[in-house]
């Protein structure tokens, strides 16, 4: 198999049902190592149910999921926290930092649940996203924008195969949003595969593909001109 | 709108209230049961010293009492037959269960002894009651006598009749007559049946005891009574008390009247002392006043007992109100973002919290009141008497407790800023 | 920097950055301590306690003569005293009796050592003051009342002495006594003058000893006694040591049920109060499982937390709950509390088994959440 043809994420045909909503209906989705994908969809579309499977939190009713090779449809909640853990960097809207850990801190957990600490590493990840300086801060005494670098730092720490962000710009002003999407093209630039879920056309465009849910079946596929 | 908020918080937000309400009824329940317990105990226990005999002797007046604990010389006892003897009539005895504490009265018991020859032998025969049933003119009726009044003697055989020709021997005596139950015991004219050998630890080892009528025939002293064993409940003495044991006549109208309407032992003694012609009722030192130590700390003890839970319940019940309120920041941080004002949003959750702590502190008071019930069967046997004064003590400490504890959890969800809340800060 | 300073650094941030948090629960844990360890060393107390205030009843145990003697020697009594547990002996006191006449009048006068008769009678009622010279004495009620007696005044006794010679003196009434019982007859005076005037020292008809034991411990000690001397029979006054074991068992089993009670009930509201902080932590459960943490990791955490509050919670609980059981010690009974020391270590053990468990089961029901729908649904 050739490295540029590599898929990371295979989807096949996956549904998932809760009750009597269809919230995905035979959805078939492949991501390329290193491809930038942009989800997007009005509110219950499906796009949240997506980026569980996707994000290893949920498994779908059926049909097959592969990340990086394996299928995940089948797997223990223990198995499925060790992909977690192993593949995944998430971002998300809310930010989600443990307030009573300063930012590098906040870093190190990731770091603590994957593998070794590394004080110096995790640093490094902050000063990659600019916030070197903000290293000893609580959360509460980060600005919005600082709250979701250091998000990213943490989704970056271990070296994760796809980085799924829900909605990551979603609370933040416009200029914030600039850092953070300058953030991910960098990242994506250095090779990193990277799926946004959004509703906001803006963020959609700074990916190379993006696909449409409507109803929870993809009404379309763009590819954006680079 | 406010109503509506409330209805809706308190139908919708079950969980977190519900946790108010749990904690509610375990304090209160806590605060039920140790306060109908405090304010029983004194009766139980006193109750329960009932186990030490008399606190009441009544003898005739003028006559001192026959001195039996001490009596080691001869001389003595002809000291004591050269005192004239007067007598109580026995027909006046159910009067004491007509006086104005007759319930207080437990039981009693008449004496009266003789000397008798028993197959040449000198032995002290006493007179008593020993399960004697009595029908007061008032319609009711008692059952009294030695076998309540000396719960401590241990019994080898079962207890005499009052109307037979029995008697219960003192361990020593039996020994020097080599008597046993079942066997015949000759006392001057009469072969009286042995129904028991006891042992009471005191100076009735030496004696026989035998029906009362047996000693009035055989000492032709019909109807005559030396000497009164009473058992009563007291309230412990304090200084009115001891004042009107010193003379009732030195008290004022008022007074007078607070201590013959309590159940002091002097004021009982006075009126037995009404209705028992030329009697003299001496209250027994030892066993009254020990008993009012026994109680008065016992009391203290409960109390204080009491007391202390009461504010550490308090303190961890306003605690778990506390972390409840804390629980809710995100939703009072909503309210306050869509313009609530400080004072708007205190009075919701404090009206949603008082009305939840009555409802949680009504079902406590029940269950509370179920604890008092396992606590007065197991320890005593007895149910706890229900306090009414309970409930307004117990709606007290619900109100402090609750507004203890919503206060510094609201006043830190006031101060907290809406965007921190919505934003998981 | 390793894992387990890592998990050190996450464990005291959580404790000391969210102080609101925490102090709600430290409080409820040492609130909790506090009554467990009050409680239990009242309870343990209780009967040596209560045991002193039974006391007031007087003498639990006689000595007489053995052998059908009617005197027993001082020096004898003096031996079995010394056999007695010296912190539980609360008193000893003979009795010697004599026959007087005064005014032609037969009374029994009473020799013994009335700084004694006031430990062991303490329900004595003496108006007037207590004889301390050998030729003041104490007259009982009734006496005083038959003979138109009182305190100031002077009475003569008159008797024959061992020698069969007579015998007189003139005594100061000090004061009377009023006991309701036999006393009320009689006349007390100093052992040893009553001794001078009898022409005889060195023996009683018997001595009152009062020992703060319950049954069981009396019968061993009379066992005892009767061993080392055996001039003496040791009777026990049953009327006192069964009510008060009848009594003081009733008593004791109120406050153990009171103790239970209460304990339960605190112990429930402490549980309670942890579940409450943990379970508004949900969303940092979903976010760590989110983050890759195994179960396992995550139960880790909350249980290190749980132990550290409860032993903070716990220290704190022993130092409020010896203050606790003193005060009510001092105030009712008006001794220090005795104190036993393993109370400590089972306390802080029993706070943190409680804080651990109570921080367990809402994190069982936390961790079996998606991670999703905590971190997405609100």
């Amino acid at each position: 198999m050739e490295k540029t043809t590599e898929n990371i994420l295979e989807i096949r045909d996956v549904s998932m049902i809760y009750g009597q909503v269809k919230a995905l209906q035979n959805i078939d989705l492949t991501v390329r190592k290193g491809e930038w994908l942009a989800i997007m969809g009005p509110s219950g579309s499906g796009k949240t149910t997506m980026m569980n499977i996707i994000g290893c939190m949920d498994k779908p009713s059926s049909g097959s999921v592969i990340l990086d090779g394996r299928e995940i449809s089948g797997m223990s909640s223990r198995a499925l926290t060790e992909m977690r853990r192993d593949r995944i960097g998430l971002i998300f809207q809310q930010f989600h930092l443990i307030s009573y850990l300063t930012a590098l801190e906040n870093v190190m957990v990731a770091q603590y649940y994957h593998s070794m600490i590394d004080e110096a590493e995790a640093l490094q990840a902050l000063e990659r996203v600019g916030l070197k300086d903000r290293a000893k801060h609580l959360p509460h005494q980060l600005s919005g924008g600082e709250q979701q670098r250091v998000c990213i730092a943490r989704a970056l720490i271990n070296y994760p195969r796809l980085i799924l962000a829900d909605e990551p710009t979603g609370n933040l002003d416009e200029a914030n949003e600039r850092i953070v999407l300058d953030l991910l093209r960098r990242l994506h630039a250095e090779g990193s595969t990277i799926i946004v879920v959004t509703h906001s056309p803006e963020v959609a465009e700074y990916a190379e593909k993006t696909i449409v849910l409507e109803h929870g079946r993809i009404a379309r596929t763009t590819r954006n001109a680079d | 709108m406010f109503g509506r908020m409330l209805r809706g918080a308190l139908t919708r937000q079950k969980g977190k209230l519900l946790m108010v309400a749990f904690a509610m009824a375990l304090g209160v329940s806590l605060a039920t049961a140790m306060l109908n317990v405090m304010m029983d105990v004194g009766d139980k226990v006193n109750q329960e010293l009932r186990t030490y005999g008399a606190n009441l002797t009544v003898v005739p007046r003028g006559a001192s009492l026959v001195n039996e604990l001490y009596d080691l010389e001869d001389e003595r006892a002809e000291a004591g037959a050269s005192i004239p003897q007067k007598y109580l009539a026995e027909d006046d005895l159910p009067k004491m269960k007509m006086i104005f504490w007759a319930f207080n009265i437990v039981d009693f018991a008449p004496f009266l002894e003789m000397r008798a020859t028993s197959a040449g032998r000198a032995v002290t025969l006493v007179g008593t009651w020993f399960d004697k049933h009595l029908d007061l003119p008032t319609g009711e009726s008692v059952d009294t006598g030695m076998k309540r009044l000396k719960s401590w003697w241990d019994i080898g055989g079962e207890w005499a009749r009052d109307d037979g020709r029995d008697a219960m021997i003192g361990k020593n005596l039996a020994d020097r007559l080599g008597l046993k139950v079942g066997d015949v015991f000759p006392a001057d004219r009469q072969n009286l049946t042995v129904k028991a050998i006891f042992e009471s630890g005191g100076p009735e080892d030496d004696q026989a005891f035998v029906p009362l009528h047996l000693v009035q025939e055989l000492s032709n002293r019909p109807g005559a009574v030396e000497r009164v064993d009473v058992s009563a409940l007291t309230t412990p003495e304090n200084d009115l008390a001891r004042r009107a044991a010193q003379d009732p006549n030195s008290l004022s109208r008022r007074e007078w009247d607070t201590w013959y309407c309590t159940a002091y032992i002097s004021a009982i003694a006075y009126q037995i002392e009404e209705v028992v012609a030329d009697s003299r009722a001496k209250p027994v030192l030892q066993v009254a006043e020990s008993e009012g130590a026994i109680l008065r700390k016992t009391q203290l003890l409960m109390l204080l007992l009491t007391v202390l839970s009461l504010a550490c319940a308090a303190l961890a019940i306003s605690n778990l109100v506390t972390a409840g309120v804390m629980e809710r920041s995100a939703e009072i941080g909503l309210l306050k973002a869509i313009g609530a004002t400080g004072a708007a949003v205190s009075l919701l959750i404090l009206t949603e919290i008082v009305l939840t702590s009555l409802a949680g502190g009504a079902v406590g008071y029940f269950v509370g009141l179920g604890f008092a019930q396992i606590i007065g069967w197991t320890v005593f046997g007895s149910a706890i008497a229900t306090k009414g004064l309970v409930i307004p003590l117990v709606a007290i400490l619900v109100l402090i407790v609750t507004l203890l504890g919503s206060l510094p959890a609201i006043r830190m969800l006031l101060s907290l800023r809406p965007t921190e809340v919505l934003h998981g800060r | 920097m390793t894992k387990r300073q890592m998990y050190m650094k996450m464990l005291l941030s959580s404790l000391l950055r969210r102080r609101s948090r925490m102090t709600v629960a430290l409080l409820a844990i040492a609130i909790g301590a506090t009554v467990l360890l009050g409680m239990t060393t009242i309870c343990y107390d209780i009967p040596r306690q209560m045991g002193r205030e039974f006391r007031s009843y007087g003498a639990n145990m006689v000595f007489v003569a053995a052998g059908g003697e009617t005197m027993l020697s001082l020096s004898d009594v003096d031996r079995a005293a010394a056999l007695l547990p010296r912190e539980s002996l609360v008193g000893v006191t003979p009795y010697r009796y004599k026959t007087v006449r005064s005014n032609m009048q037969p009374y029994t006068l009473v020799g013994t050592r009335f700084e004694q008769v006031r430990k062991t009678s303490p329900w004595w009622k003496v108006s007037g003051a207590w004889p301390t010279t050998g030729t003041e004495i104490l007259i009982g009620s009734d006496v005083a009342e038959f003979a138109r007696l009182s305190p100031g005044r002077t009475i003569a006794i008159s008797g024959t002495n061992a020698k069969g010679a007579r015998f007189s003196r003139e005594m100061t009434i000090l004061g009377v006594v009023r006991t309701g019982g036999v006393e009320d007859d009689f006349l007390f005076m100093d052992l040893t003058a009553l001794e001078e005037l009898a022409g005889d020292a060195g023996r009683v008809e018997l001595a009152e000893v009062s020992v703060a034991m319950n049954a069981a411990g009396l019968s061993a000690l009379s066992a005892l006694i009767q061993r080392e001397v055996p001039t003496i029979a040791p009777r026990l006054v049953k009327r006192v040591t069964q009510s008060e074991t009848s009594v003081l068992s009733r008593l004791q089993a109120l406050v153990y049920l009171v103790t239970l009670v209460v304990l339960v009930l605190t112990m429930i509201c402490v549980a309670t109060t942890m579940m409450t902080v943990v379970m508004e932590r949900r969303k940092e459960i979903g976010l760590k499982k989110a983050l890759g943490a195994e179960n396992r990791s995550i139960v880790a955490e909350f249980l290190g937390e749980g132990v550290c509050l409860g032993l903070g919670g716990g220290l704190l609980g022993v130092a409020f709950g010896w203050l606790f059981a003193q005060t009510i010690s001092v105030n009712v009974f008006g001794r220090a509390i005795s104190f036993n020391i393993y109370l400590v270590p089972a306390t802080l053990a029993a706070s943190i088994i409680v804080t651990g468990a109570a921080c367990l089961i809402p994190i069982r029901s936390a961790t079996e959440v998606e991670p999703a729908l905590v971190l997405r649904g609100e």
